[in-house]
C-alpha cells in the first residue's frame, strides 16, 4: 500500500472580501501518495491556487483538516509552518519570484542557509548546474530571461529536496518551447528524487503529463481522472 | 544563528542601494547635526568659561560691594589674604562732548580701575597701547579709553575731549576687549575705562551715588576657595563673593537654557523627521512584500525576517548617525572664527565627545521609535501574498507588545532629553505636545477621509471631475492622506509653535509697556540738589510730569532672625541688592492691602512696608521682621503693612518702604522719573546735564531698544534653531510626494485611459494637494498657538497673544509647499503614456 504524504479531509477556505464573505473552496476531501505526480486544473477561480495554498501551509484552512506527513498544517504556526516548509516542501511560481538583490546562487542558496545546511552554496551551485545553468550563478534575476529565472527557482525549489513540490503554473509566463524545457525539468526532478509533484496549470498536455488530473469547479472538486486508468 | 542567516540575507538585500532611503537618511542625519551643533557650541562655551573662569572673573575671586568702597579692615584682609588686589568701580554716567557749538550727551557705564587692572589677561585697545599708557592722559588731563560705539555716537575722534561730571578727560583708544568683560552682566551703556582717582574731582562719587565696588583678588596657590568664601561673607557685610570656579554664572546658566531649549526644537526636528523615517521603511518594506513572502515560502521563520530588516534600517541609521554626528561636530568647527568673534565670552571649539554621545543617542532612540512600528509589520506578511495580488501588509496595529516597546523607547527618550536638560516641565511638555499634536493630527486625517468620502458621491460634485476625483483619492483605500496630513501637520505646527514665540519675545517689551511710559529715568540726584532739580523741570512746559524718591540699595540678609535665602529660598527679591525707599505717608494713589502704613512723624523702631504680591510668594506675615544691610549697616524693621507695587507702569515702584527716621542720615541719593513729550526729550537730557552734571539720565526708549535688541537675539537663536526643523519638514515633504508619484503615474494612466484630459488630472491632483495641506495646517495653527501659550507662560513667564499673521503665513506656506512639491511630482505621470505604465503593472 502506497504511502498518503498529503490528505485533505473536508478542508475549507472562505476570505473576507470587500462585499462580505468569499467561500473559495468548499468541502474538499483528497489524499497524494508519496511521489505522485498531481495536476490541478479547471477555470480561472475555481480555487486551483487557493488549494495549492492550503497544500503548502502557505493558507489555512477556515474549515476542515489539511495533513501533510502526519502533521495537521492546520493546528501549526506561522512559525511552525516556515520551519515545515523549510524541511518538506518545494515551491515554484509562475512569476518565479526570485529576490532581485540576490544572484542565483544566492537564491538557491537561501532556503539551505535557512535550513542550517553547512555547504549550502556548494550544494547551491551543483543545483544550478543540474539546471543548466552553471555560467550564470553569479548572474542577478533581471539578467536572466524568463525561463533561466524559472530554472533558478525550480533549482531554489528542489534545492533542499522536499518531499513535496508544489507549482502554481510555472510555464505560465514562458514561451511553448522554454515551458517545455521547465516541464522537463520538473517531471525530472519527480522521477530522480521522488517528490511528489502537484502542479497547477491550464495547459492540457502538461496535466496529460501527471498520473493524475483533478479537476475543480466553483471550490468544488468536479472529477478525478487517473491518468493510467484513462490510458487503459 | 537565526542573527547570521539574517546578516546574510539583509547584506544581500542592502545590494539594492539606498534608493527611498535617501529622505530616511536626509532626515536623521540633519535632526541630529543639530542637536550635536548646538551642544557642541554650548560644550564649547562651558569648556571656555572653565578654562578662562579666572580670566573672566578678573581674578581667583571676586567681592563686590554695593554703595561704598571697602573699610580699612576689609582692606587689609584682602591684603592679607591675596597676592595681588585691584579696586575696580563700576558705574553709570553721562558722557557729554562739546563739539563746536553742539553738545552730545551718551549713557555710558564707566569702570574705573587702579594701577594694578586688570590682574588676568590684557586689554586690547586702538591704536594698539598699555592700558596704562592710555589712561595717563595727556596735556595735564586725565585720559579715558571708549567703546566704539560710545565714541561714534558723540562724533567723538581720538585726543577730543569730553567730560564725565565736572572733570575733562581725553580720548585715548578705543577700547576693543577687556577681559572681564563677561562677568560685567547687562549694561545700559556702552563701556568708559578710567583711573578711580581721576574721579576725585567729578563729583560723581558722592554719599549715596549709586555705585558698585569690585575687589579682585589674585590667591596664592592652594588657597582654600571654600574657607575664604566663608571668611569673607562671615566679616563683611553686604558683600557678594564669586571666584573661579564659576566666573560667569549668569552667563553659564542662560547659556545652558538657551542651548537646553535648542536641543528641545532639535528634538521637535528629529520627530518631524521620524515621520519621514517611518514613511520611508513603511515604503521599502512594501516594496519588499514580495521578497518578505517569498522568503516565509522558503521557510524562513518570522524572526529572522524581522531581524534581516531590523539589522538594514539598523545598518543604515549607524549610516546617518555617523553622517549626522560628523557634521555636527565639524560645522561648529568650520564656523569656529567666525563665532570666536561674534560671542561676548570665551569658547574652545574642539571635539567635545559629549554632546555627540548626546545626539547620537537621541538619533538612536528616536529611529527605533520611528522604525519600530513598521518594521513589526513584516510580522503580517503572509507567504499567500504571492498568490494573490494586493494582499499587501496589513493595516492594523501591530502587535501588543510592540507597542509596549514603542512606549517604553518613547518615555526613554522624553526622560533622556528632561534629564541631560534639566528642563523637566519643558520637556513633558514639549512631548506631552508633540503627542497630542500626533493624535491631533490622526484625527483630522481621520475626519478628512471620511467628509471627503462622502462629498465625493456627493450630488454637489456630479460633474465636477477634478474635484471628484481629488475627494475620491483623499477619501479612498490606501490614500496617502494618512502620513501627509501628519507630516506636514508635524512640521507645520513646530513652524508655527516657533513663530508664535519669535513674534511674542519681539513684540513683549512693546506689548506690555504702559500706554504712557516716562522719557527719562534720572539717577544719583543729591538731596541738595532737589530744590533746584525739580524747579527746572517745573518750567519746562513739555514736561507733564515729574515723580520722585529717595533711594537707597540694600541686601535682605534675614527674615525674623534667619538666614533670609532658608525662609523664602531662592527668590528673586533675595538675589542681590534691591531698592529701598522712606516715605513719611504713603506715595499718592497707594494701594495698602493689609495693615497700617505708620502715623506721620513716626519715630519709633524701624517699620517696612513691603509690595503684597513678592511678600505672599515670600511666604511673608506681617509682624515679620527683616534685617536690611544698607552700606554695611544691618537695620532691621517689622513689616507692618503690604502695598500693591504696579512694576509694569514703568513708573518708580519700590519692594521695600520704610518710615523716614529708620534710614536717618544714611547717606543717599534720589531718582525722578520725567513724563514729557517725545520732541522736548533732547532739550531735557541738556538743560540737566548743564546743570547737574552728575546726574545721569537713561532715555527709557534706549532702554527699552536695548532689551528689545536682547530678545531679539533670542528670538533669532530660537529661528535659527528652527531652520533644520523647517528644512527636515520640507524633506518629508518632497519624500511622501515622490513616495505618491508612482501611485499617481498608474492613476493618471487609468484617467487618461478612460478620456480624463491632463488639464482634469492636473487640477484633480493640485486640489488634493491643497486639501491636505490645508487640514494639515488648520491643526498646525492650533497645535503651535498651544506651544506658543505653554512656552510664553512657562518658560519665558511673558503675557501671550495669539499671532495671526505669522500663523497665517505658515499655512499658507504648508498649503504652497504641498501644492508645489505636488505638483512636481505629477508632471512625470502626466507626462507618461498610459498604455507602457498600464502595460509594465500587468
Amino acid at each position: 500500500m502506497t504511502e498518503t504524504i498529503l490528505s485533505l479531509e473536508g478542508a475549507e477556505l472562505t476570505l473576507d472580501g470587500n462585499a462580505g464573505p468569499i467561500e473559495i473552496l468548499k468541502g474538499i476531501t483528497l489524499n497524494i501518495a508519496r511521489g505522485e505526480t498531481l495536476g490541478l486544473v479547471g477555470p480561472s477561480g475555481s480555487g486551483k491556487s487557493s488549494l495549492l495554498m492550503l497544500m503548502g501551509g502557505l493558507e489555512r484552512a477556515t474549515g476542515g483538516r489539511v495533513k501533510a506527513l502526519d502533521h495537521d498544517l492546520t493546528a501549526l504556526g506561522e512559525d511552525a509552518l516556515a520551519r515545515f516548509r523549510r524541511a518538506h516542501m518545494g515551491v515554484v511560481f509562475q512569476s518565479f519570484h526570485l529576490i532581485p538583490t540576490m544572484t542565483a546562487l544566492e537564491n538557491v542558496a537561501t532556503p539551505l542557509e535557512l535550513a542550517g545546511v553547512a555547504d549550502a552554496f556548494d550544494r547551491a551551485e551543483d543545483e544550478l548546474q543540474a539546471v543548466g545553468l552553471g555560467a550564470r550563478v553569479h548572474h542577478y534575476p533581471a539578467q536572466m530571461s524568463g525561463g533561466e529565472q524559472q530554472r533558478v527557482a525550480l533549482a531554489r525549489a528542489a534545492a533542499p529536496r522536499p518531499d513535496i513540490l508544489l507549482a502554481d503554473e510555472p510555464t505560465g509566463n514562458l514561451d511553448a518551447e522554454t515551458g517545455q524545457a521547465i516541464m522537463d525539468l520538473l517531471f525530472g526532478l519527480n522521477e530522480k528524487h521522488g517528490s511528489t509533484l502537484i502542479l497547477v496549470t491550464h495547459a492540457p498536455e502538461l496535466a496529460d503529463r501527471c498520473q493524475r488530473v483533478v479537476r475543480l469547479a466553483d471550490g468544488r472538486i468536479s472529477e478525478t481522472v487517473s491518468q493510467k486508468a484513462a490510458a487503459e | 544563528m537565526s542573527w547570521a542567516v539574517a546578516g546574510r540575507i539583509a547584506r544581500r538585500e542592502l545590494r539594492g542601494g539606498l534608493t527611498g532611503f535617501r529622505v530616511f537618511l536626509a532626515c536623521l542625519i540633519l535632526g541630529v547635526a543639530a542637536i550635536a551643533a548646538v551642544g557642541s557650541v554650548r560644550e564649547a562655551i562651558r569648556a571656555g568659561l572653565d578654562r578662562e573662569g579666572a580670566t573672566i572673573l578678573g581674578g581667583d575671586a571676586e567681592l563686590e560691594l554695593t554703595y561704598r568702597t571697602a573699610t580699612v579692615e576689609e582692606r587689609a584682609w584682602m591684603e592679607a589674604a591675596a597676592t595681588e588686589v585691584s579696586e575696580i568701580i563700576d558705574f553709570r554716567s553721562m558722557a557729554v562732548f562739546l563739539t563746536g557749538g553742539d553738545t552730545e550727551r551718551g549713557l555710558t557705564q564707566v569702570k574705573a580701575v587702579d594701577d594694578a587692572y586688570p590682574l588676568l589677561g590684557e586689554v586690547t585697545l586702538d591704536p594698539a597701547m598699555p592700558l596704562e599708557e592710555a589712561l595717563a592722559g595727556r596735556d595735564g588731563l586725565p585720559g579715558a579709553v571708549l567703546e566704539p560705539l560710545l565714541a561714534d555716537r558723540l562724533g567723538m575722534d581720538l585726543g577730543d575731549q569730553f567730560n564725565l561730571g565736572r572733570q575733562a578727560f581725553v580720548f585715548t583708544a578705543r577700547l576693543i576687549r577687556e577681559p572681564d568683560r563677561a562677568t560685567a552682566g547687562f549694561g545700559l551703556g556702552p563701556r568708559t575705562i578710567l583711573r578711580s582717582d581721576a574721579l576725585a574731582d567729578s563729583g560723581l562719587i558722592q554719599p549715596g551715588t549709586l555705585f558698585e565696588t569690585e575687589y579682585k583678588l589674585r590667591l596664592p596657590d592652594g588657597a582654600d576657595l571654600d574657607e575664604l568664601e566663608a571668611e569673607a561673607e562671615g566679616s563683611f557685610t553686604g558683600v557678594r563673593w564669586r571666584d573661579r570656579r564659576n566666573g560667569a554664572p549668569g552667563v553659564q546658566e542662560f547659556v545652558d537654557r538657551l542651548s537646553s531649549f535648542l536641543v528641545l526644537v532639535g528634538l521637535a526636528g528629529l520627530a518631524v523627521g521620524g515621520v519621514g523615517i517611518s514613511a520611508a521603511v513603511r515604503a521599502y518594506l512594501d516594496r519588499k512584500t514580495e521578497v518578505i513572502a517569498t522568503l516565509k515560502t522558503l521557510g524562513a521563520e518570522t524572526r529572522t525576517i524581522f531581524q534581516t530588516y531590523a539589522l538594514q534600517i539598523g545598518a543604515l541609521t549607524v549610516v546617518g548617525l555617523a553622517v549626522g554626528l560628523a557634521l555636527g561636530a565639524a560645522l561648529p568647527l568650520l564656523a569656529a572664527p567666525l563665532l570666536e568673534s561674534r560671542l561676548p565670552v570665551p569658547a574652545e571649539f574642539a571635539l567635545h565627545p559629549r554632546p555627540l554621545l548626546e545626539a547620537a543617542l537621541y538619533g538612536a532612540l528616536a529611529a527605533a521609535i520611528f522604525t519600530l512600528w513598521p518594521l513589526a509589520r513584516v510580522e503580517d506578511v503572509r507567504a499567500a501574498t504571492l498568490f494573490r495580488d494586493g494582499a499587501g501588509p496589513a493595516r492594523g496595529w501591530p502587535r501588543v507588545f510592540w507597542i509596549v516597546v514603542t512606549l517604553g523607547l518613547v518615555g526613554a527618550l522624553t526622560g533622556l532629553a528632561a534629564w541631560l536638560s534639566g528642563l523637566w516641565q519643558l520637556t513633558f511638555g514639549a512631548a506631552g505636545g508633540l503627542l497630542g499634536a500626533f493624535a491631533l493630527l490622526l484625527l483630522a486625517a481621520f475626519g478628512i477621509r471620511r467628509l471627503s468620502r462622502r462629498l465625493a458621491t456627493a450630488r454637489l460634485f456630479r460633474g465636477r471631475s477634478a474635484a471628484r476625483l481629488a475627494l475620491g483619492a483623499v477619501g479612498g483605500p490606501g490614500s496617502e492622506t494618512g502620513s501627509v496630513v501628519l507630516s506636514l501637520g508635524l512640521g507645520l505646527t513646530v513652524l508655527a509653535a516657533v513663530g508664535q514665540i519669535d513674534s511674542n519675545l519681539r513684540g513683549a517689551i512693546a506689548r506690555d509697556l504702559p500706554e504712557v511710559a516716562p522719557a527719562f529715568f534720572m539717577v544719583d540726584i543729591q538731596p541738595g540738589q532737589m530744590e533746584a532739580f525739580e524747579a527746572k523741570l517745573a518750567d519746562n512746559t513739555a514736561v507733564t510730569r515729574v515723580e520722585t524718591a529717595p533711594m537707597l540699595r540694600g541686601i535682605i540678609t534675614k527674615i525674623n532672625g534667619q538666614p533670609a535665602a532658608e525662609v523664602a529660598g531662592d527668590h528673586w527679591v533675595l538675589s542681590g541688592d534691591r531698592g529701598v525707599t522712606y516715605s513719611d505717608r504713603p506715595v499718592e494713589g497707594t494701594k495698602i492691602t493689609h495693615g497700617t502704613w505708620w502715623p506721620e512723624g513716626y519715630s519709633g523702631p524701624p517699620q517696612v512696608s513691603f509690595a503684597t504680591e513678592e511678600a505672599l510668594e515670600m511666604g511673608l506675615e506681617l509682624g515679620d521682621e527683616i534685617t536690611i544691610n544698607i552700606l554695611g549697616r544691618d537695620i532691621t524693621a517689622e513689616i507692618t503693612s503690604f502695598r500693591e507695587v504696579d512694576f509694569s507702569t514703568a513708573g518708580i515702584g519700590f519692594i521695600l518702604s520704610m518710615n523716614p527716621g529708620a534710614l536717618a542720615g544714611a547717606p543717599h541719593s534720589f531718582i525722578a522719573t520725567v513724563y514729557a513729550d517725545a520732541e522736548a526729550e533732547a532739550d531735557i537730557l541738556r538743560d540737566i546735564s548743564n546743570a547737574f552734571p552728575n546726574v545721569t539720565s537713561i532715555r527709557v526708549k534706549d532702554a527699552i531698544d536695548r532689551v528689545s535688541e536682547v530678545l531679539a537675539g533670542i528670538a533669532a537663536a530660537i529661528t535659527y534653531g528652527a531652520l533644520a526643523t523647517l528644512i527636515t519638514g520640507g524633506i518629508v515633504l518632497i519624500g511622501a510626494a515622490a513616495a505618491g508619484a508612482h501611485a499617481r503615474t498608474y492613476e493618471a494612466a487609468v484617467l487618461k485611459t478612460v478620456g480624463a484630459s491632463k488639464r482634469t488630472i492636473l487640477q484633480s491632483f493640485g486640489l488634493r494637494s491643497a486639501l491636505l495641506g490645508a487640514a494639515a495646517g488648520g491643526v498646525a495653527i492650533l497645535a503651535g498657538a498651544l506651544a506658543g501659550w505653554g512656552v510664553m507662560r512657562f518658560v519665558m513667564d511673558v503675557d501671550y497673544t495669539f499671532e495671526p499673521v505669522s500663523a497665517g503665513v505658515i499655512v499658507l506656506g504648508g498649503i504652497l509647499a504641498t501644492l508645489i512639491a505636488g505638483l512636481i511630482f505629477a508632471w512625470g505621470p502626466l507626462a507618461a503614456r498610459p498604455a507602457r505604465i498600464l502595460r509594465a503593472r500587468e
